[in-house]
This record gives structure tokens, sequence and C-alpha cells, in this order.
């Protein structure tokens, strides 16, 4: 263009010119704000401007870009502070997953572990291993060389759906396992979250005690097995007296079951023994007459004492009774025997007294009688005199008898087998016997059970043999055959003593005949056997040498209609 | 809860991208209420569009946005996020 002179004008050419050139550039700005606001307007997902909607003027006075710039700054703002939120909320839930008391974990679809938290660090993860990101969880926490196959994070792989394992044992801890799968939005597995809890102590709290009550189980076997064992009859009750238990030799002794007699009161069952409601004294021994549940009648010596548990509270009672019938009847067989002793002595003593007067007053009367000189009265008192002494005397020797007899107990017939009473027999004076170094010989032929007192004929025959055994004095033998003839058992008991002197075989089965020392023996023991012997309707004998010992035999009847 | 003013801007028969704008200027100006909920904007227009455009930027700055429909136009609620 050409430098216009000072005073020149521009030309019209010129102008024109400068004037298109500014339409130009003007057109050219204003496409390019028009073409701006558009490119705006598409970023912000809607419509460019229709030219015809606004005309430029109107479109600067509405400052499209300028909304828009302060439309982008509430955005920015609202980015920021969502942002800051966001690392806040997740500094709080990785705070939260390290806290947590259970190992977390998660792994993805190759077994990779992606995330873990302190505590699995913590359970399974080597300390010597720092950077487990993106390593196999089977290598890390299981120290395989690929998934076990009874890995739950399989299953949850596979199904889609939690699992449990109740209990798992790995480097040397027990663990639960729960496998959760993890899922994107559209459902499908892409993860699996393992939540991993420590049982070790648990579980060896529950190995102690399972441990413990083997011991209090073995402690109570041996406890069962030594009641179960004892001799002695035991049972114990509750708190309410109830029988819980009942052992091997209450069952024996009784002939109760088990079922028969737990469950029932104790007072009740002592009440089906005995018949009666006995009281048992605590720590005392108390006899009892019993009936077995088989009938046989027994004599027990029964004790309770009471049960406490550790806290000493009393939980019940137990019952301790043994089988005294046997101890019993030896006890009874020795007292009658020293009671008839006894009584014996006295009888004997006085009788001895009496009857020395007796007979002074009947010598005399008979000495007077002898007088010629006696008138008719005279001579009748004397008679008189002399019969009332001889009727004293014969009182005297009733009362003996009747001592003799009189046995409170009421005389109680059963059938027995001679064998049998002679054996007991035996037993009963077995110190004896040995005191005496006696041997004992003994052929028993089989004899039928005949109907007696068992325990007078016992008495009768006790008294027989320990006769043997005292006239044998020290060392000798005592045979004793039974046999059965014609109806009769006969006993024979034959002892190498010394014999029994002629003049003095009638007199020995007197009563008070004695051939030992005042004071020693009654004298009564052979007229007893005899006595008893005889009301059995039976009969005693004897055979004997002087220096050649002596033969006893006894017979009874088989069928004895008089007993 | 102080009184929560309410603004009410009609642009039934604005079309795009206009009506978007007109919003949007409105809500620049009153951006320091609208933060802190003691005044919300209710729009009225008749254009779909508008409907999907006004709110999905409202949220983008940060605003709770409700959408009604009224017949025969919509409403569109902006105020305070909760």
């Amino acid at each position: 263009m050409k430098h216009p002179q000072k005073n020149k004008r521009p030309s019209i050419a010129e102008l024109q010119k400068e004037n298109f050139a500014l339409k130009e550039a003007n057109s050219r700005y204003v496409r390019y704000i028009r073409d701006k606001v558009n490119q705006l307007l598409q970023v912000m997902g809607t419509l460019p401007l229709n030219p015809e909607e606004l005309d430029d003027n109107t479109l600067l006075d509405f400052d499209p870009i300028g909304i828009v710039a302060v439309a982008f700054d509430q955005v920015l703002d609202h980015l920021r502070e969502t942002n800051r939120e966001l690392v806040i909320a997740r500094d709080e839930l990785q705070a939260i997953f390290d806290a947590t008391g259970v190992g977390i974990s998660i792994i993805d679809m190759d077994f990779r572990i992606i995330k873990c938290n302190e505590k699995q660090r913590e359970l399974l993860v080597d300390s010597d291993i720092s950077d487990i990101d993106g390593r196999y969880c089977y290598e890390v926490y299981c120290g395989k060389e690929s998934p076990g196959l009874d890995c739950p994070a399989i299953d949850t792989m596979a199904t889609g759906r939690s699992v449990i394992i109740r209990e798992v044992e790995k480097k040397g801890k027990h663990f639960q396992i729960v496998t959760t799968p993890f899922k994107d939005s559209e459902g499908n597995t892409v993860g699996v979250i393992e939540v991993l809890l420590d049982i070790t102590e648990k579980k060896r709290a529950e190995d102690a005690e399972k441990m413990q009550r083997g011991f209090y189980l073995a402690e109570k076997s041996k406890l069962a097995t030594v009641i179960e064992s004892l001799s002695d009859g035991l049972f114990v009750t509750d708190r309410d007296g109830t029988i819980i238990s009942f052992n091997n030799a209450a069952r024996r002794i009784t002939g109760y079951s088990t079922t028969d007699v737990v469950g029932l009161p104790y007072d009740r069952f002592l009440g089906m023994l005995s018949g009666s409601l006995p009281v048992i004294e605590m720590n005392k021994n108390t006899e009892l007459n019993i009936q077995t549940k088989d009938d046989r009648q027994l004599i027990i010596s029964i004790t309770s004492s009471l049960v406490k548990n550790s806290e000493g509270e009393d939980i019940g009672k137990v019952f301790t009774f043994r089988d005294i019938t046997e101890e019993k009847q030896r006890q009874e067989i020795y007292y009658r025997t020293e009671k008839l002793v006894a009584l014996g002595q006295l009888s004997a003593g006085i009788a001895h007294e009496l009857n020395t007067p007796l007979g002074s007053i009947l010598g005399y009367a008979r000495l007077l009688m002898k007088n010629k000189k006696l008138d008719t009265i005279q001579k009748e008192r004397l008679e008189i005199i002399a019969e009332q002494a001889k009727r004293s005397s014969a009182i005297i020797k009733g009362l003996l008898n009747f001592a003799r007899q009189s046995n409170p107990s009421l005389r109680n017939i059963n059938d027995a087998n001679i064998n049998d009473i002679l054996t007991d027999v035996l037993k009963l004076l077995q110190t004896e016997i040995e005191k005496h170094n006696i041997d004992i010989l003994t052929d028993f032929e089989e004899t039928p059970s005949i109907k007696v007192d068992v325990r007078q004929v016992e008495q009768a025959v006790l008294n027989i043999i320990l006769n043997a055994i005292q006239a044998i004095k020290d060392k000798g033998k005592i045979s004793i055959k039974t046999s059965c003839k014609n109806n009769f058992v006969k006993i024979e008991i034959k002892d190498n003593g010394p014999g029994i002197p002629d003049e003095i075989k009638p007199k020995i089965f007197d009563p008070f005949f004695t051939t030992k020392p005042v004071g020693e023996g009654t004298g009564l023991g052979l007229s007893i056997s005899a006595g008893i012997i005889s009301e059995h309707g039976g009969s005693i004998d004897v055979e004997s040498m002087e220096g050649n010992g002596a033969t006893f035999t006894i017979t009874l009847p088989i069928n004895n209609s008089e007993v | 809860m102080p009184n929560r003013e309410t603004l009410n801007l009609d642009i039934l028969g604005q079309a795009c991208p206009a009506c978007l704008l007109v919003a949007l200027r409105e809500i620049n100006e009153n951006r320091d209420k609208l933060k802190k909920g003691e005044i919300e904007i209710i729009i009225r227009t008749d254009h779909r569009d508008a409907t999907r455009t006004i709110p999905d930027f409202a949220k983008a700055m940060g605003y709770a946005v409700d959408i009604k429909r009224i017949e025969t136009y919509y409403e569109i609620k902006i105020g305070k996020r909760k």
C-alpha cells in the first residue's frame, strides 16, 4: 500500500478495500467464536447453536463461553471435593482392613493375591517375604505349588457361592476359613475374598477338655469295676432316697436284678426285703432278717453313710451290706451251747447241793424206819418223810430235764440231708480239730433227706463229736460214716481215744454224768444229744472197749410221723 | 432449617442448546446460595433433551437433581447435594 501523504485523503477504492478486509476479519473472528462455543457445547453433550438462534450481538451479550467457564469451575470444585472424600474413605477402610482380628485376603481368578491385610500377613505369610502382591496365594499362604484339592476358593470360583471350612491346619496353626465371591456389576465372579479366623487356642482348649473327659471316663469306669467286684452288696441313693445303683454282690445276695431295684425309694426296697420299715443307722451295723427274691431267708448286716460332693454337700447315701447268715448261725450254736453249759453248771451246782441234804433226809428216815419200836403212826410219818424226799429228788430231776430241754427257739422242721449236717458241724469244730491234731475221715453214703430240726440235730452230733475230740485229747483219728438201711439213716462216729470202761457205759447218757473233774464240763452234752435224737424218733448207741476207742451210732427214721 | 428460596425458571418453548445455557447461567449466578442450601432452582421445560443435558451437568457440578413430569412439561429441581 502506498504510504499516504500528509494532506492526502485515502481514495474510495482504498477505503473499500480496507472495509472488505475488516469485514472478512470480523467474519473470521465471529466464526471462531461461534465454532468454539459449539465446540464447548459439544463437549457438554448438547447440540451446537443454530446460527439463526442467536445473532452475533445477542450471542456476545449472552456470553456462552463465560457461562460454560463458570459451570466448569463448579464441576472442578465438585471433583476436588469428591476426591478428598474418597481419599478419606479409602484411608478409613484401609485402617479397618488392617485392624480387624481376622485375616482378609482377596485373590483374582488366577489365584493371584490382589490384597492382603495385616492380620493375614501375621497368620500365614512367612516373615521373610515382604512383597506378595501378584504372587500365588497357594504359594504364599499354603506353601504349595498348586491349589490344594480341598481349597474352598476353587469351590467359590466355580459356584459363585460362599464356602465355609470349619477346621483346617496350615503352618502349625488351626483356622476356620470362609471364602466369598467377589462379583462385578454384572454379577460375574471376578475374584474371591478369603476370611481367616485363628482357632488354634480354641482347638487346644477343646483337645485338653477331650483328654480330661477321657481321664474322667476312665476313672469312672475303674470305679464302676471296683464297685462291681466288691464282695459286699452296695447300693447308692440320691438326695431323695431313690436308689440309683445296685452292685453285683447286692444282686447276688438279694436275688433282685438292677431293673427290679433302681428307681425305687430305698425304704421301699428295704421293706421288700425285710417286710417292715427298718431304721438303718449311719455308720453303724444293723442286723436285718431278709427274704430274697427267690425266697431264701438270710440275715444281713447293713450300714449306711452319707455321700458328699466336693463342696461338702450331701448328694445321697451309700448302703453296704453283707450276708452274715452263716456267721450268725455259728454264733447261735455256740451261744446256745454256752448257755446250756452255764445253765447246766448252775443246775449241776444246785442239784449237787440239794442232793446231799436230800440224801441225808432219805437216809435218816430209812434208818429211823428200821427201829422195831415204832408205832404205826410214827412209821407212817417216816414213810411220808422218805416219800417226800424221794419226790423232791424227782422234782429236781424233772427241773433239770426241763432246764436241758428249755430252748426258747421254736422247733423248726425242715427237709435236710444228714451228710450236709455232718459237714457243717465239722466246719464248726474246725478249730478244735486242728488244736487237738485230729484227723477226720468221712465216709458219706448217699442218703435221702429226712425231716428234722436241723439246729437240734446239729447240736446232738456236735456234742458227740466234741466228746470224741475231748476223749482223744491230743493226736488221734475220728471217722464218721453215714449209711441208709430199712427206712433208717445211720451215723457212726468212731474215735481212737482211750475208750469207755464197762462200768461207766450205762451212765454216759445220764444228765450231769461226767468223768471230768468238777468245774470242767457239765455231763450234759451226751444227755442232750440223747434227748434230741429220741424226740426225733431215733436212737443212740455206744460200743466201746477200754483202751480201744468208742463208736457212737445214731439212727434216725426217714419217715417220721412223730416229728 | 432456614427457609429456602425457590427460583423458578421458565424456559418452555426454548430449544437446546439455548435452554442448557440459560439454565447454567441461572445456576452460576446462584452458585453460592445453592451450595449452602439457601436456594433451590425449579426449571420448567418442554424440551425432552433438556431433561438429559441439564441434570447431567448439574450433577457433575455437585448438585442434587430431581426430575418430575407434569402433563405437558417437565420440572427439574436443582438443590444442594445431600
